[in-house]
C-alpha cells in the first residue's frame, strides 16, 4: 500500500487544519452566543431587534457566501486584510454565534423562570442568579444541541478550502488532481470527516453523562429499537 | 457597476437555483420517507443499511458528497451531467436528514396503532400509508421544514460543479467588477427571501395541517 503511505499523511495534516478551523470557529461561536442568548431573553428591546437582524443574516446567507463576504468583500479592504484562514474562522464562527445563541436562550427558557425569581428575591444580582442558578442547568439543556451543533461547523469547516485553506477538503481536491487515486483519496476524505463527526458525538455524549445532575435534565427518549 | 445586468444574472442564478430545488426537495422528502419507514419498519438487514447511509450522510460534508458523485462516480463509468449529480448530490444528503424526522415521529405513534389497523384487516402497507404517514409527516413536519430551508441554502454549493445558480452568478460579477462586498450581499439577499418565502410557506401548511387533525398536537 504505498499509495496510502503517500496519501494519508498529507490527508491527516489536513484533518489537522480543520480541526484547528473548528476549535477556533466553535470557541467563538460560544464566547459570542453564549452572551448574546442571554441578551436575547433578558436584553432591552432594542438590543433584541440588532440580535434578530444578525440573526437573520447569519442564518438565512448561505455559509459560503457569508465566507466570501467575509474573505474577498471584507478582507480586500486594505485596512482589514483577512488571511483566509482568519476569514473562515470569522465566517463560521460568526454563523455558529448565532446557532448557539438561540440554542442557549432556549436553554435558559427552559429553566423554571420562577429560579431567577427566587434568586433575586435572596439578594442575588440579576448576573449572579444568573451565573450561580440558571446557566449550570442552561448548559446542560443545551448540550445535545451544542453536539449538533459542533458536528455542522465541522462539516462546513469543508468550505473553506474555497478561499484556500488547506484544510482536509483542499488537501484532497489537490491529491485527486494530482494523483491517479482520486477514488482512494476521496474515500479516506470521507473515512477522516466521519472519524471525526463520530468522536464528536461521543465526546459530547461522555460530557453530558458526566455532567448530569440527579433530578436535572431532559430525560432521553429511550429507543424502541 | 450595471445594475441592469447584474440583477439579470442575479435573476437567471435564481432560476438555475429554484429548478435544483424544485428537483432535489421532493426527491429528498421521497428518500427521506423511504429510509425512515424501512428504519423502523423493515427487516433486520435492510433497517441496517438505513442506519449506515444515515450516519455516513450525516457524518460526511457535502461538499465531498458532491465531488465523489460528480469527479469519482466517472471512474466506475457513471458519468452525471452537473445538473444531475448537484441534484443527486442534495436529494440523498437532505433524504438522510429528513429519515431521521420521519423515524422520530414514527416512533412517537402508540404502536397499538398498527395493531389496531391490522386487526381490522388493513395490510401493513395500506396500514402506513393510511394511518400512520399522515401522522408522521404532521409530526416530522417542523423538522422537514427546516431541513428543507437548509437544502436551500445548501444549494449554494452547486457552484462547484460548473452550475450558474445564484452563488456562481454572483461569484462571476464579483470577479468582472471587483465589487465582492455588495454583489455578495445582494446575493445573500436573495436566499434570504427565499428561505422567508419558505418558512412562511410551511408555516401556513403547519397551522393548516393542525387545524384539519384537530389540534392533535
Amino acid at each position: 500500500m504505498a499509495d496510502l503511505q503517500l496519501l494519508l499523511p498529507i490527508l491527516l495534516k489536513g484533518a489537522g487544519t480543520s480541526m484547528l478551523l473548528l476549535l477556533l470557529a466553535f470557541s467563538l461561536g460560544g464566547l459570542l452566543g453564549l452572551p448574546l442568548g442571554i441578551l436575547r431573553v433578558f436584553g432591552p428591546a432594542p438590543l433584541r431587534w440588532v440580535l434578530q437582524a444578525f440573526d437573520l443574516v447569519m442564518r438565512g446567507f448561505p455559509a459560503i457566501v457569508l465566507l466570501f463576504l467575509i474573505y474577498f468583500g471584507l478582507g480586500s479592504l486594505p485596512q482589514v486584510r483577512l488571511t483566509s484562514l482568519q476569514a473562515a474562522v470569522l465566517a463560521l464562527g460568526l454563523r455558529s454565534a448565532a446557532y448557539q445563541a438561540q440554542l442557549m436562550s432556549g436553554a435558559i427558557r427552559m429553566v423554571d423562570p420562577g429560579q431567577l425569581e427566587a434568586a433575586r428575591a435572596l439578594g442575588f444580582s440579576l448576573i449572579g442568579g444568573l451565573r450561580l442558578a440558571v446557566l449550570p442547568q442552561a448548559l446542560r439543556f443545551a448540550l445535545p444541541g451544542l453536539a449538533n451543533e459542533s458536528s455542522v461547523v465541522l462539516k462546513d469547516t469543508s468550505l473553506a478550502f474555497t478561499v484556500g485553506v488547506l484544510e482536509l477538503m483542499s488537501r484532497a481536491k489537490f491529491l485527486a488532481a494530482s494523483t491517479r487515486d482520486i477514488v482512494l483519496v476521496y474515500l479516506l476524505a470521507a473515512a477522516i470527516f466521519w472519524l471525526l463527526t463520530q468522536a464528536g458525538t461521543l465526546g459530547f455524549a461522555a460530557l453530558e453523562r458526566v455532567s448530569r445532575l440527579p433530578g436535572i435534565g431532559v430525560e432521553r427518549k429511550r429507543d424502541r429499537q | 457597476m450595471n445594475y441592469i445586468e447584474l440583477l439579470a444574472q442575479l435573476l437567471k442564478g435564481l432560476g438555475t437555483t429554484l429548478r435544483l430545488i424544485a428537483v432535489s426537495a421532493p426527491l429528498g422528502l421521497l428518500l427521506g420517507i423511504a429510509v425512515g419507514f424501512s428504519n423502523v419498519y423493515a427487516p433486520r438487514p435492510i433497517r441496517g443499511l438505513a442506519i449506515l447511509y444515515r450516519s455516513v450522510l450525516r457524518g460526511v460534508p457535502l461538499v465531498l458528497q458532491l465531488f465523489v458523485l460528480y469527479y469519482v462516480l466517472p471512474r466506475a463509468g457513471i458519468l452525471l451531467q452537473p445538473f444531475a449529480a448537484a441534484t443527486l448530490a442534495f436529494a440523498l444528503c437532505s433524504g438522510a436528514y429528513h429519515s431521521e424526522y420521519i423515524r422520530s415521529a414514527l416512533l412517537s405513534i402508540p404502536p397499538g396503532q398498527m395493531e389496531a389497523a391490522r386487526a381490522l384487516g388493513m395490510s401493513r402497507f395500506t396500514a402506513i400509508r393510511s394511518i400512520l404517514l399522515p401522522q408522521a409527516l404532521r409530526r416530522a413536519l417542523p423538522g422537514c421544514g427546516n431541513e428543507f430551508t437548509y437544502l436551500i441554502k445548501y444549494s449554494s454549493l452547486a457552484y462547484l460543479v460548473t452550475l450558474v445558480d445564484i452563488t456562481g452568478a454572483g461569484r462571476l460579477q464579483a470577479y468582472a467588477s471587483f465589487r465582492f462586498f455588495e454583489v455578495f450581499v445582494y446575493v445573500g439577499v436573495f436566499y434570504l427571501a427565499l428561505v422567508g418565502i419558505a418558512r412562511s410557506g410551511l408555516h401556513v401548511l403547519q397551522r393548516r395541517w393542525r387545524r384539519s387533525s384537530g389540534g392533535l398536537h
